[in-house]
C-alpha cells in the first residue's frame, strides 16, 4: 500500500507506519512531499492509496478529481507552526524579532503549495512582519527541505512544522495559531490510479491513524487531535 | 502573464554561459592541446556534472559555497550578500549543468582543426598562444559558437541545483523552470503551459541553429 503524505508528516508517519505494519502485518511505503504537488499528481492518477494533506482544501481537490473517496475523508489532525533555529542563541523569541536584520535568510515553505508555508506567511503579515521579512525570506519546495535550509546553517530561521521540530535536536519557539488559517489537516483514501488501489487497507490505515495507538504518535510529534483542544508540551 | 521568471531565466542563463564560455573554452584548450599530469582527471572532472544527480551538485554547491562554507562566508563578507539564495547561486547554479557541454563541444572543435596551419603559424614565428588564438580559435568558431547555443539551452533548463541553492524567491531566483512546477503544483495551468510554450520554442531554435552551424562545418570541407 503507498500512502502519499504531506512533508510535515515525514518523522511521524514513519513511526506511525512501523506500528501499523507490526499491529497489520501489512506493508506501507510513504512518499512525503508538498501537500500541492501530491494533490497534483493524484489528480493526475498516481498509484496511491491514500492521500494525508497538511490542508483539508487538497482532499476536495482530489475527490472532486474523483481520483480519491470522498464518503472516506477524516480529519486527522491540526498543524502548529514553529520557529526553528539550529542554536538557541540565534533563535527569537517572537515574531517581532525577525525585524531585527541579524535574521539575514528566513526560509519558510512557498506559500504557493504548500500550507506550512502559507501559515508561516499568514502569521507574519498578521504580525505585520512579512514586509520587512519578505525580502529576506527563502523559499523550500517544502517544508522539510525549508528545515534543511537551517539545519545546513544557511538560513538563520526557518518556520516550519512542529511535528519536524521536535525531533531535530534544534530550538524552537511556537507560534500563536491564531495567526494564520488553522492546518486542517485531512486524509482520505484514494483509488490508486491505474494500478487499482487496496481501498481495504488503505481503510485500516486510515482507521489506525484515528485509534488510541495512532494518536499517542501523533500526539507526541505535537499535533492537535481531533476532539482534542490541550496545547501541545512547548520547549 | 507574469514575465519576471522567464526574463530572469534568459539573464541568468547569458551570464551563465559567458562564465562557462571563459572557464570551458580555457579548459578544452588545455585538454585539447597539452598532454600533463592529471589531464583525464580534469576532463572527468568537467563532464561530471553532466551525468550526476542534480541534488548531488546542490549538495556539493551548499556545501562548498553556502553561508558556513569558507568561499561563501568570505563572499557574504566581501559583498553583503550570500551565494546561496541569490541571483549569483542561480547563476553558479545554471553554469555548472552549461561547463561540460561547453568543455566537450568545444575541444572536439579544436582538435578537429588542422593542426598543418597551426604549425604553420608557429613556424612564421607566432607563439603557441598567438597561434591559438589567431588560427586554432578562429577555425573552431562554427564549434564554439555550437557548443555556447547548447550551454545556455542547458543553462536556461536548469532546475535541480537551482531548486536547492537558490531559494526559490521571486524575482529573485525563481527562474522559469521553477515558476513552471511552483504553476502545476498550484494548479495555475495556463501560467505554466505559456511558460513551457516559450522555453520550449526557445530550445527548438537552438537546437536547430546548432544543427546547422555544424552540418554546414562538415560540408565546408
Amino acid at each position: 500500500m503507498r500512502v502519499a503524505a504531506a512533508a510535515d508528516l515525514a518523522i511521524a508517519f514513519k513511526e506511525i507506519g512501523t506500528a501499523f505494519e507490526a499491529s497489520s502485518g501489512k506493508k506501507v511505503e510513504f512518499s512525503f512531499g508538498s501537500t500541492g504537488l501530491l494533490a497534483k499528481q493524484i489528480g493526475e492518477g498516481a498509484p496511491y492509496d491514500v492521500f494525508a494533506a497538511a490542508n483539508i482544501s487538497y482532499v476536495d481537490e482530489v475527490v472532486k478529481a474523483d481520483a480519491c473517496d470522498g464518503a472516506s475523508k477524516r480529519l486527522y489532525a491540526k498543524g502548529r507552526i514553529v520557529m526553528w533555529s539550529k542554536d538557541k542563541a540565534q533563535l527569537p523569541a517572537s515574531l517581532d524579532e525577525l525585524r531585527d536584520p541579524r535574521y539575514a535568510k528566513i526560509a519558510i515553505a512557498n506559500p504557493d503549495h504548500a500550507p506550512y508555508g502559507l501559515a508561516a506567511r499568514q502569521a507574519m503579515t498578521k504580525s505585520n512582519v512579512w514586509h520587512t521579512v519578505e525580502p529576506r525570506a527563502v523559499y523550500g519546495e517544502n517544508v522539510q527541505q525549508t528545515m534543511m535550509f537551517a539545519q545546513s546553517g544557511n538560513a538563520e530561521v526557518a518556520i516550519v512544522a512542529l511535528s519536524l521540530a521536535v525531533t531535530s535536536g534544534g530550538s524552537y519557539v511556537l507560534i500563536d495559531p491564531e495567526l494564520h488559517a488553522p492546518l486542517d489537516q485531512a486524509m482520505v483514501v484514494c483509488k490508486g490510479g491505474s494500478e487499482g488501489g487496496k481501498p481495504n487497507e488503505a481503510r485500516s490505515f486510515v482507521d489506525f491513524v484515528a485509534s488510541e495507538p495512532g494518536r499517542v504518535i501523533m500526539r507526541k510529534y505535537g499535533f492537535l487531535l481531533p476532539g482534542e483542544a490541550a496545547p501541545p508540551p512547548s520547549k | 502573464m507574469n514575465l519576471g521568471p522567464l526574463i530572469l531565466s534568459f539573464e541568468v542563463a547569458t551570464l551563465a554561459t559567458l562564465l562557462a564560455a571563459v572557464i570551458g573554452i580555457g579548459v578544452a584548450a588545455l585538454l585539447a592541446n597539452y598532454r600533463f599530469f592529471g589531464r583525464d582527471l580534469l576532463d572527468v572532472i568537467f563532464t561530471a556534472p553532466m551525468v550526476m544527480p542534480p541534488t548531488v551538485l546542490g549538495y556539493y554547491v551548499l556545501v562548498l559555497l553556502g553561508r558556513r562554507s569558507v568561499i561563501g562566508h568570505a563572499f557574504e563578507a566581501l559583498t553583503g550578500s550570500s551565494i546561496v539564495f541569490t541571483f549569483v547561486g542561480a547563476v553558479v547554479a545554471a553554469t555548472i549543468g552549461a561547463l561540460p557541454l561547453v568543455v566537450k563541444s568545444v575541444r572536439a572543435a579544436l582538435e578537429q582543426t588542422d593542426p598543418t596551419l597551426i604549425l604553420a603559424a608557429r613556424t612564421l614565428g607566432a607563439t603557441r598562444l598567438r597561434a591559438f588564438f589567431s588560427v586554432q580559435l578562429p577555425l573552431a568558431t562554427r564549434g564554439i559558437a555550437a557548443a555556447l547555443m547548447l550551454a545556455f539551452a542547458r543553462a536556461v533548463g536548469d532546475f535541480g541545483v537551482t531548486l536547492m541553492v537558490a531559494g526559490d524567491i521571486p524575482g529573485k531566483t525563481r527562474t522559469a523552470s521553477l515558476a513552471i512546477y511552483n504553476a502545476i503544483q498550484a494548479q495555475r495551468e495556463q501560467e505554466a503551459m505559456l511558460m513551457v510554450v516559450v522555453l520550449t520554442t526557445v530550445c527548438l531554435a537552438l537546437l536547430y541553429a546548432v544543427g546547422k552551424l555544424t552540418a554546414r562545418r562538415t560540408e565546408d570541407r
